[in-house]
């Protein structure tokens, strides 16, 4: 039974797009994954999803390019970074591009939820 | 006085220096041994924090993964560096074998194929760490052989490297990638790679070293034989059973074109469609798996089957066997009603059941190669298929099997005509997993129950849907999503539609077939051997199948949703995702000890299996270098050597090589207030405690005194062991305590600071003045009173030597405030010890603060 809401995964690694939908649907989240930005990006128009989490550094459209186009088109959606390069410069970057919250690898899949509980509710 | 000492210490000295070359100076020793401790510890927190990360609570990275290995990998090649220094290179396998599991692991996080193995390699010639070049199930048999030295037959392994060569000369990368593509249709696609692969040029180099090994092969073989052909993928028997998906070919005329030709079948059924959807239902990306296939002479059996050291169903305490006439073929594809024994996991291997199947046919070798089926001749139907010795043989080798694992063992064997029993594959018993599946006593309607109580249950749990029967293998292209599949036999072909599978009843079966313990993997609710379902059960059929805890099968007509309700369906776990179990799988080779007691024959480096062992093994052998090189008083005189003057004469001499003293130690002689070092301080205060320390002599029976006199010469001899001294080298955190007291030497190192797993304490008794019998019963009493505290021990005649480690400080020195008392209470104590319950005793008025004597 769906909670009644969307998330989106963008990783260009497999796992964590298999994990984070596995530790999310066992919540009842609506979850669909996508291992580069490009196929993501189409299909947020023909699906509203409520929480985009996506990968800082990936081939092609990068993770700031992902906040930079949901921002300007879909500016309900809220998105949440994880990096595996996490540093303080791309920290206040994402920051500054108004993303939800930022997560460097590994991520703590409680503190994951927890993030999408609050984007959920704000 | 002080150059009184010196000269003593000098005298030492110089005994050993002419014994034996010791170069390095003890403060170095010292400091190498605090730096192996330094870099093992930051290896072990990277290791914790590895695993931590990889339990499933964490999304993490390959990014993760290469960063965190890096830094163990430089932290014990570190540790490694100072141990080699520290031991003087005495223990050179060990960087070597750090080495080989090292580049295993990197391997693994770079998701590269073994690139240095040869085509082709006997079994002799494997080791445990070859799975990726000789696929898990050859490695795993392999070890076995090896290393239990059971009977398992010759055979050697077409290597991952042939498998590699043979697609890369025959132009299939290319086709093998479009595979994982899913836009194509895998059957047309896989079919055309299946026979491209059947009409394949083997590659010059791979086809010579088959032609070598089957030469070799030949001289072991008295008359013409013939060779088993099987698969043995890289992860076949490791995360993933693959069980039946791939081709066996058995009785392969021990011929050029036969075994190569065999050879290219079994590789060409990685390919083949249920492969194809094993992988695809497991969550690998398919055409990314290499086949290594294992050779084997092949074993004309009078009877063949399975060994599961515990029942499926999570009973660990006993058991079963499923033996059938003729080769297993008829049990692992459940096609015959075969023998079962369930047998105790206990000395007496008591069978405590028998069943007797009817074995109506059974599979026979040809004498031209291959194999056929046929009917069981009338009067061995009914008779069993083995012999009370030969069932307690095959338990026995079955629990060696397991026990060296440590896990539970499905294991294929067969009985030759001469009554040799070969074990021919083991692989870890995938075991029931447990699913909530509420009992059939609580739905109400009896009218809606089809079928109750039949068959054995494979798999617990609830399914419902339609029935669909199962005639024609060629049908399961039909079965619809979420049907319950029923079926007059099993097959592990059924794989192709495990994933759609409700539920999977067999009129026919057994628990030990290939399709068993795939429906075990995939938790499909199933049960085998029911007899009718497919004339009970009609196709179309809306029905529940509801397998209870106890493995009691229940098929009520209609879906019941109560009895299916949220809670009774097996969530996914994160052990299902094929990537996660792989990146995880990493840590096998890293965290798991081995080697758990210095005391056993396998604490040696052949027995380093993951990185925690060499890690275990560096800081046991520099506990024991420190132990040996401070004993044997290698330390150099420039140290601090000061009396220490205790209200007991114990003649101890204490050395400081830092921190260990809280004063100069330039004074004739120091009190027990000015011993800076923890544990000797711990020691001490036991040595000294009230009424401990007898000062009156205990009276020596007549053959005591003679023995004593006997044992003079050793003393005085110019034997290292025995020169009476009493040395303590201490830092603050640091003793090493050598004393003679009478005729008895004591050696107590121990490390104890704020961190606990660089904690040990190392003891070590020796001799005495009596005879050889009360001097073993002190021994006795001291490991008995020792053991009361968790040490490790090992008692030989009149040597006891104790080991403890990974303590908190403050259990190190109340460990260490008894060991002093100890020290004091036994000096005289084997005097008394006139017979063995004296040993019990005293043993007790010890423990009990009693000190009387």
């Amino acid at each position: 039974m769906s909670n009644g809401h969307n998330i989106m995964i963008i990783d260009d690694e497999k796992i964590v797009g298999d994990m984070a939908r596995l530790s999310l649907e066992q919540d009842d989240y609506e979850v669909e994954t996508f291992l580069n930005a490009e196929p993501a990006l189409k299909r947020l128009e023909e699906k509203d999803f409520d929480v985009i989490v996506t990968d800082y550094k990936m081939k092609g459209i990068d993770g700031m390019e992902v906040l930079r186009t949901v921002k300007q088109f879909h500016p309900a959606i809220k998105v949440i970074m994880i990096t595996a390069f996490a540093n303080l410069d791309t920290a206040i970057e994402a920051l500054r591009g108004d993303v939800h919250d930022f997560f460097p690898k590994p991520v703590k899949i409680k503190e994951l939820k927890a993030s999408i509980r609050r984007a959920l509710e704000n | 006085m002080q150059n009184g000492l010196s000269g003593y210490l000098q005298s030492i000295l110089n005994t050993f220096r002419g014994r034996k070359s010791r170069p390095l100076p003890f403060e170095r020793l010292f400091e190498l041994f605090r730096l192996v401790l330094a870099g093992n510890n930051k290896a072990i927190e990277l290791i914790t924090d590895m695993g931590d990360t990889l339990g499933g609570d964490y999304l993490f990275d390959i990014t993760y993964i290469r960063r965190v290995y890096a830094g163990l990998s430089e932290a014990i090649r570190g540790s490694l560096m100072n141990f080699e220094e520290l031991t003087l290179q005495r223990y050179s396998g060990l960087p070597a074998s750090f080495t080989r599991i090292d580049r295993q692991i990197w391997r693994m996080i770079c998701d590269q194929g073994p690139s240095d193995a040869d085509p082709v390699l006997f079994y002799e010639d494997i080791s445990w760490d070859m799975t990726s070049s000789v696929g898990g199930k050859n490695a795993h048999l392999a070890e076995v052989k090896n290393n239990l030295k059971l009977p398992i037959p010759e055979a050697f392994v077409i290597t991952v490297r042939a498998f590699e060569e043979l697609i890369e000369l025959n132009d299939l990368d290319g086709k093998i990638g479009l595979i994982g593509n899913d836009s194509l249709i895998p059957d047309a696609d896989t079919g055309e790679l299946y026979e491209r692969i059947l009409h394949a040029e083997l590659p010059p180099s791979v086809s010579h070293a088959i032609d070598m090994a089957m030469d070799r092969i030949k001289t072991r073989c008295s008359e013409a034989c013939f060779l088993s052909v099987r698969s043995s993928a890289e992860e076949e028997d490791g995360e993933y059973s693959f069980a039946g998906q791939f081709e066996t070919i058995l009785n392969v005329p021990l011929e050029i074109n036969a075994v190569k030709d065999a050879y290219k079948k079994v590789v060409a059924s990685l390919f083949s469609p249920r492969s194809i959807a094993y992988q695809k239902l497991v969550g690998m990306i398919p055409g990314r798996l290499k086949m290594a296939v294992g050779c084997m002479l092949m074993i004309d059996p009078v009877s063949s089957g399975v060994v599961y050291t515990a029942q499926p169903s999570d009973d660990r305490n006993a058991l079963l066997i499923v033996a059938a006439w003729g080769l297993g073929t008829s049990v692992v594809d459940g096609s015959v009603d075969a023998d079962h024994y369930v047998v105790e996991k206990t000395e007496d291997l008591e069978i405590m059941e028998k069943k007797i199947g009817t074995k109506a046919s059974m599979f026979v070798t040809l004498a031209s190669g291959g194999i056929a089926q046929t009917e069981t001749p009338v009067e061995m139907r009914a008779r069993p298929c083995l012999t009370a010795a030969q069932i307690r043989e095959l338990a026995i080798l079955s629990m060696q099997i397991e026990q060296y694992y440590r896990k539970s063992q499905d294991i294929e064997w067969a009985i030759d005509s001469s009554g040799k029993l070969f074990i021919l594959q083991s692989r870890p018993l995938r075991m029931q997993k447990s699913v909530k599946a509420r009992s059939a006593d609580m739905v109400p309607h009896e009218e809606q129950i089809l079928m109750k109580d039949r068959g054995t249950a494979v798999q617990r749990g609830v399914g419902s849907g339609r029935v669909f029967v199962l005639h024609h293998m060629d049908d399961l292209a039909r079965f619809p999503k979420g049907a319950v599949l029923v079926s007059k036999y099993d097959s592990s072909n059924f794989i192709r539609v495990m994933p759609y599978a409700s539920a999977i009843l067999t009129d026919t079966g057994t628990s030990a077939s290939h399709m068993a313990s795939l429906c075990r993997e995939f938790r499909i609710p199933t049960a085998v051997n029911t007899k009718d379902a497919t004339a009970v059960l009609r196709h179309g059929q809306e029905v529940t199948v509801a397998i209870d805890d106890e493995g009691r099968m229940t098929v009520y007509d209609s879906i019941i949703r109560e009895l299916r309700g949220d809670g009774y369906q097996d969530p996914a776990q994160m052990e299902d995702i094929y990537e996660y179990r792989k990146k995880k799988y990493i840590l096998k080779h890293i965290a798991p000890l081995n080697l758990i007691d210095p005391l056993q024959d396998n604490f040696t480096i052949e027995g380093c299996k993951t990185l925690h062992d060499i890690l275990r093994f560096m800081h046991e052998k520099s506990v024991m270098e420190l132990v040996e090189k401070a004993r044997y008083g290698c330390m150099v005189a420039r140290h601090a050597a000061v009396r220490l003057d205790l209200p007991i004469p114990a003649g101890i001499i204490v050395i400081d090589i830092g921190g260990g003293l809280s004063s100069s130690g330039n004074t004739e002689g120091i009190s027990l207030d000015q011993v800076a070092s923890e544990p000797l301080r711990g020691i001490i205060r036991g040595m000294i405690y009230p009424g401990i320390w007898r000062s009156e002599a205990v009276a020596l029976k007549a053959h005591d005194f003679l023995s004593s006199m006997m044992r003079m010469p050793d003393i005085t001899a110019d034997n290292a062991e025995l020169v009476g001294y009493n040395i303590a080298v201490v830092s603050r955190q640091y003793v090493n305590l050598s004393v003679r007291f009478g005729y008895h030497f004591s050696t107590i190192d121990c490390y104890c600071s704020d961190i606990d797993r660089n904690n040990h304490i190392y003891f070590r008794f020796s001799g005495g003045a009596t005879d050889i019998t009360k001097r073993s019963r002190r021994i006795q009493l001291i490991a008995d009173i020792l053991k009361e505290y968790g040490f490790n021990i090992n008692t030989k005649g009149d040597i006891v030597i104790c080991r403890l480690s990974n303590l908190g400080k403050g259990q190190i020195m109340t460990i260490l405030d008894q060991l002093g008392r100890l020290l004091s209470y036994t000096r005289q104590l084997d005097a008394v010890l006139h017979n063995d319950s004296a040993v019990r005793h005293y043993t007790d008025k010890f423990l009990t603060g009693d000190y009387t004597v």
